[in-house]
């Protein structure tokens, strides 16, 4: 078997787990572990669930068991959120028969007192013959397997791969990353990592057929020199996208020398991710933006984007994005004269202009209810080889002061523009809000409607120039791999 | 020579760094150029010991007390016989910070052709291995910062990248008149510094810091003018 291969089949029962024990749920009350088993009931678990309990027959309906040995069958995951002082011994005594224990309980190795209790659950674990997740951790999220930490987390299987050393960032990551149109092929929280850690979970998504982009939240590092070769092998085939905490701290080096001073711990990451072509984000906005865009776009290592063509409402909006792409590295330079040409001839109203950054207010736009898009597109896809397009349109100026669907229209132009040249240039929507209710609610429907035919949307400039920037880093570095 | 046979005799003295001449000698073991150089003790008579080396010279004190060897006067260049020499040296041995330190001699060197002045340098990352580091500016690296580093090994790529990563590169490619430096031999030396079978792979558990500082390029080629390599606290078992 390849080494591909059995990295899926190692990890095929965590994120499809056919049966799983939960360490912790009350018979009486509420606990973490009994919000576990409600929320996988209605995530539509369909494999055995077995509660862990030392007395109770039953919990939350289901029949309780003595130990992880007890169960009628072997798990796969084992879901454990009792006190930490507990869990050591469970695992040692679980007989080689749990696969994955995920340790949610806190009071290991981030905290002092508990660091020695922390080398007693990884002792344990391997006596008792389980990997372990965690601890200090929130749990995971795999729409493959319908097992979720997170409540109304999207049943769709996705393409974005997520592995957080924070679980409350991870839930964030879900929650937040779904809204904007992310949909997951798992997130997992990793905690301290006491066993399995960030390294292990990317080497799995990275063979993952079902992954097309992963999204790393790190915190430390235990290996580094396994995460660069790992890296470093994909050759940016797959991006990942990391966020790195910490980056700001003087690094520990002893500076005896003019390197050790110029060494701070952030040298390092931007090293990796030069030498290795992964995305280094500085927010979760710009997490969630690029991963959006490597969820929705192909990326183009044999035309890595460079030009971009700017087309909406909103002239001061155009005119800052122009800056704000230039300082990103990215191009927007004024149409030549085929272009200028087309568009002249479509003889817009005054008040439109028409070199790149097109510009076209509300009044531009409503002419034949919106489909005066189509042909603006139209016209710059036949004169022009942009490797980006940027639709984007203010939307507070046509919710309730424009006739019949405007912006419907509009949008189905840009997408029929869109289905006659495939593959031509990568084409990102940013849909701007005033935050008013009704603007919010139309904002939303767009969205929903442009993400289902595969279109990345925005909600401002700035959040698609740090896609667009990530994507033209990616192509190119792929680019440089590829020779 | 074994490569690290420099760092087991440094280790055996008790240093916890290599001297210049030694760490001269370990980069030329690697391929990486140096000054021709001997080691010459105070009122030796140079005449003779200097016969073989073309002024204009370099002078500086060597000593395991004295890691900054400029702060206290203890390096002088250009100069132009060995005349110079001597009084250079006696000059230094009149400083309090150098007439009171050990002294393991005095290096006199070939002084490098002139050019840009670089830094090429190491840190050991606790998680990482050793990161290379090459920057502009060679004493003055820590006022203008303008570096850029690298997880070892690097390929060619890389080095040609972390040029292209400063900020001052133009330098680099000649203003005002002077002529561009090869950058081919700048790549060259991070290479066989930083390479896969470079000098920071081959003995990465024994070198916790490093500085080839400055780097004198020009355009026929790469010198280090002074190194220096810090050891690793424990020894290898």
């Amino acid at each position: 078997m390849s080494n591909r291969a059995q990295v899926l089949e190692t990890f095929r029962p965590l994120f499809e787990p056919r049966t799983i024990a939960v360490v912790g749920a009350s018979a009486t009350a509420m606990s973490a572990a009994n919000v576990f088993i409600r929320r996988m009931r209605e995530f539509g678990y369909s494999g055995a669930m077995y509660p862990i309990h030392p007395s109770a027959a039953a919990v939350d309906g289901l029949p309780a068991y003595r130990s992880l040995a007890a169960t009628p069958e072997p798990i796969d995951y084992a879901y454990i959120s009792v006190a930490a002082g507990h869990v050591p011994q469970m695992l040692a005594r679980a007989g080689g028969r749990v696969r994955f224990a995920q340790v949610i309980s806190s009071g290991f190795g981030e905290v002092d007192e508990g660091k020695a209790l922390q080398d007693e659950l990884v002792a344990g674990a391997r006596a008792g013959g389980c990997r372990v997740l965690g601890p200090n951790c929130l749990g995971m999220y795999s729409p493959r397997g319908r097992v979720t930490f997170v409540e109304n987390g999207s049943s769709d299987l996705g393409a974005v791969g997520i592995i957080s050393q924070s679980g409350g960032l991870g839930t964030d990551i879900v929650r937040r990353g779904q809204v904007r149109g992310l949909r997951f092929s798992g997130a997992v929280t990793v905690g301290n990592s006491a066993d399995l850690g960030p390294n292990d979970l990317l080497e799995f998504y990275l063979a993952d057929p079902h992954t097309k982009v992963i999204g790393v939240y790190l915190e430390a590092v235990k290996d580094g020199r396994r995460l660069f070769d790992l890296l470093k092998a994909n050759r940016a085939q797959k991006p990942v996208v990391l966020l790195k905490g910490g980056r700001t701290r003087q690094g520990q080096l002893a500076a005896a020398s003019h390197t050790g001073s110029l060494a701070g711990d952030d040298r390092v990451w931007v090293a990796l991710s030069r030498q290795s072509g992964c995305l280094l984000v500085e927010t979760l906005d710009q997490f969630l933006d690029t991963l959006l865009a490597f969820q929705a776009l192909t990326p183009r290592a044999d035309r890595p984007t460079r030009e971009i063509v700017m087309f909406g409402n909103g002239g001061g909006t155009s005119v800052l994005a122009t800056d704000l792409f230039s300082r990103l590295g990215l191009e927007v330079t004024p149409f030549g004269a085929p272009t200028l040409q087309a568009l002249a001839a479509l003889k817009l109203p005054p008040g439109s202009s028409i070199t790149n950054p097109i510009d076209t207010p509300v009044g531009t736009l409503q002419q034949d209810e919106g489909r005066i898009a189509e042909k603006i597109l139209d016209a710059i896809y036949a004169t022009a080889e942009p490797e980006a397009l940027v639709m984007h349109l203010n939307m507070a100026a046509f919710v309730g002061r424009t006739k019949g669907d405007v912006l419907g229209n509009l949008m189905q132009a840009a997408l029929r523009v869109q289905s006659r040249y495939p593959g031509r240039a990568h084409f990102l929507l940013v849909l701007r809000s005033d935050g008013e209710s009704e603007v919010e609610a139309r904002k939303r429907e767009f969205r929903a409607g442009a993400l289902a035919l595969g279109i990345p949307v925005y909600d401002e400039m700035m959040n698609v120039g740090w896609a667009l920037a990530a994507l033209c880093a990616h192509e190119r570095f792929a680019c440089r791999a590829r020779t | 020579m074994a490569p690290d046979q420099l760092i087991r005799e440094a280790r055996a003295a008790g240093r916890g760094a290599l001297d210049e001449l030694s760490g001269k000698r370990l980069l030329a073991r690697f391929g990486i150029a140096v000054p021709r150089s001997t080691l010459v003790q105070p009122h030796e008579p140079l005449a003779r010991k200097l016969a073989g080396l073309r002024p204009p010279f370099v002078l500086k004190v060597a000593s395991p007390d004295i890691l900054h060897k400029s702060d206290v006067g203890g390096v002088r260049t250009r100069l132009g016989s060995v005349e110079d020499v001597e009084t250079a040296m006696r000059v230094m041995l009149a400083r309090p910070e150098i007439g009171r330190a050990r002294l393991d001699g005095f290096l006199v060197e070939e002084m490098a052709p002139a050019g840009q002045e670089l830094v090429i340098g190491a840190v050991r990352d606790p998680q990482f291995g050793p990161l290379v580091m090459v920057g502009l500016g060679g004493i003055l690296v820590e006022v203008l910062r303008d570096v850029a580093f690298r997880i070892c090994p690097i390929e060619r790529v890389d080095a040609l990248e972390m040029l292209e990563e400063l900020k001052g590169r133009a330098l680099l490619d000649g203003v005002r008149g002077q002529a561009a430096v090869s950058r081919e031999a700048i790549v060259d030396a991070l290479l066989k510094f930083a390479g896969p079978a470079g000098l920071l792979m081959t003995l990465a558990a024994d070198i916790a810091e490093a500085d080839i500082n400055p780097l004198i390029v020009s355009a026929g080629g790469a010198v280090a003018a002074d190194a220096r390599f810090i050891l690793t606290p424990e020894t290898k078992s």
